[in-house]
């Protein structure tokens, strides 16, 4: 284990102790939600960050987690745990179904694609209403058990989350440090030049695009299992695929932690503007547009690299020339 | 080994390649020269598979490579340097060597592939662990040709070799290419740079507006008159 891993791994224990420590239950609420958007944001990284393939309609998949299990759960008595595995390979479907057309297109209209796709399902969810009661959403009766996936105490939620959160980081850190991480690196650079190489760049966006949807339809099934209610607009919204590609962005695109700072920032920043202006409605959206600007304009790449650079100086390491992109060994495949 | 047969290749409705038929011999280096927009990019994009011809018939080795996926293609042996180099930034020199041999047949041999380019082009052994934005554009093209290199390929396509390059890397680089040519690899150089590429080249292929206008042994056509004026200015 190499000595830049043991940061993150104490992070993680401490946090996992947190619940121990204290029983805030309006804080535990806060770091569910940040945790659980940190794991969101993890897949969409996959996607967007590293493939560059900048997709503004995540909150689908999101969505179709949470109602794929929910129903089922509802109609037929199916354990979400069960539910959830189902609710990911929906969701990998549905990817898969989306990245073949949307594929095809590149930079903007590849995003408008994204977008497109994302505002149909979020219609035939609305108007749908013999299947999803439309606007009047879904309600999960509160009967705590462990097969129902409802818990009285939140700690529960809180380590289920933060273990999808650790499970997604290890992911993205061993497709970082793999040939997939390259080659989605050299897709997001030169799409034209990487197929000159022979990479199947049709095959790596599919293979991102299914992990990253996959992983983004999980944390629904768990946001519908900790809210107990939810509704299209809750969780189909644009605004929700925005503010997923915001917090990879501002954090770090295409870097392993990124999105766990940008998390970070975001959820705390959008309940303190929330608090602050009760009656400013898009407050926080007005907030963030500023912060990207302001982002985009010092530091293109997000915030994690200016912090590691800082680390790396207050701690007299010499700043790696490769910009944190490691050698990789193709003989070892 | 390579034959292109009579393809046309439109973007839209502009239609860029005029049934161009051309062949490229085993062991050669074959010069396709043209000005811009001549149509030499897109002949060799659609050799790559990066562009689909509209008609016509395309055969590498008596395989139809019309069809196929660029990946494909390059697992046949068949690699394009693209113009500009279009090297990995990020990546330091010895990395965007090694994403050239992601093709299946050039895995077994990278240490021998790795060897060979750095015999080649001892400077990018030297600066192996510095990003490739950070080199010269010389350095930038031995690297480029370099990663076409580690893909074991049987058919190398350079596009643009001497594009913004003094001319003295320019004739070190040829040189260089004679060199590959000699461990029998098969070149198709790309260029508009008329009278240095004939200068090492078998054979030849000139294009005017998408269509083949003149094609010959390279030592004849340094004497074509229309050559001369058009592209040699005498």
């Amino acid at each position: 284990m190499s000595k830049k891993h043991i940061f993150p791994i104490l992070l993680a224990i401490c946090a996992a102790l947190y619940p121990v420590l204290s029983d805030d239950r309006y804080i535990m609420n806060i770091l569910i939600m940040i945790l659980l958007y940190a794991t969101i944001a993890s897949g969409w990284n996959i996607l967007g960050g590293y493939g560059g393939q900048l997709s503004l309609g995540h909150a689908l998949f999101f969505g179709l987690g949470a109602y794929t299990s929910t129903l089922l759960y509802l109609n037929f008595g199916l354990s979400p745990w069960v539910g959830m595995i189902i609710a990911v390979i929906v969701c990998i479907i549905a990817g898969m179904l989306i990245g073949i057309p949307t594929f095809k297109l590149r930079g903007p209209y590849f995003t408008l694609g994204t977008i497109a796709f994302a505002e149909v399902i979020r219609h035939v969810t609305l108007y749908w209403r013999d299947l999803t009661n439309g606007s009047m959403g879904l309600n999960i009766k509160y009967e705590p058990s462990f097969a129902a996936m409802i818990f009285k105490e939140y700690e529960y939620y809180y380590w289920l989350i933060l273990g999808l959160l650790v499970l997604t980081t290890l992911l993205v850190h061993w497709i970082d440090r793999n040939k997939m991480g390259y080659y989605l690196k050299a897709i997001r650079e030169d799409e034209d030049a990487a197929e000159t190489l022979g990479i199947n760049t049709s095959k790596y966006k599919m293979l991102a695009m299914m992990i990253s949807t996959g992983i983004t339809g999980l944390a629904g099934v768990f946001y519908a299992q900790f809210n107990l209610f939810f509704e299209p607009e809750s969780v189909f919204h644009m605004n929700i695929s925005t503010e997923i590609a915001l917090i990879a962005i501002i954090g770090g695109a295409g870097t392993v932690y990124g999105p766990i700072l940008g998390a970070f920032i975001i959820i705390p920043l959008n309940e303190i503007l929330r608090a602050s202006f009760p009656d400013i409605h898009g407050m926080n959206y007005f907030v963030y547009g500023i912060l990207l600007i302001v982002i985009v304009i010092l530091t293109p790449n997000g915030l994690l690299p200016i912090i590691t650079k800082w680390w790396d100086k207050i701690f007299r390491k010499k700043v790696s020339k490769t910009k944190g992109v490691t050698k990789y060994d193709l003989e070892s495949q | 080994m390579l034959k292109i047969e009579q393809i046309n290749l439109s973007y839209g409705e502009i239609q860029v390649l005029w049934d161009m038929s051309l062949q490229i011999p085993e062991g050669q280096i074959v010069a396709l020269l043209g000005a811009n927009s001549a149509g030499k990019s897109s002949t060799i994009n659609a050799i790559s598979g990066i562009e689909k011809i509209s008609s016509g018939r395309i055969t590498f080795q008596g395989k139809d490579i019309s069809k196929m996926a660029p990946h494909e293609i390059v697992e046949l042996g068949v690699i394009q340097v693209p113009e500009g180099r279009k090297l990995f930034n990020f990546m330091t020199i010895e990395e965007n060597l090694l994403l050239g041999a992601y093709s299946k047949h050039a895995r077994k041999d990278i240490k021998k592939n790795i060897r060979r380019v750095y015999d080649m082009f001892p400077i990018l052994e030297e600066r192996k662990d510095q990003l490739a934005g950070d080199m010269s554009g010389g350095q930038q093209q031995m690297c480029a040709i370099g990663r076409g290199l580690m893909s074991n390929p049987k058919l190398l396509i350079i596009d643009e070799l001497s594009l913004g390059l003094a001319p003295i890397l320019v004739q070190e680089l040829l040189r260089t290419l004679t060199t590959i040519k000699d461990e029998g690899i098969t070149i198709m150089l790309v260029e508009q740079n008329v009278k240095q590429s004939l200068a090492i080249s078998n054979y030849a292929y000139v294009l005017e507006n998408g269509r083949v206008a003149i094609q010959g042994d390279a030592a004849q056509l340094t004497e074509d008159p229309h050559l001369k004026k058009a592209y040699l200015g005498m």
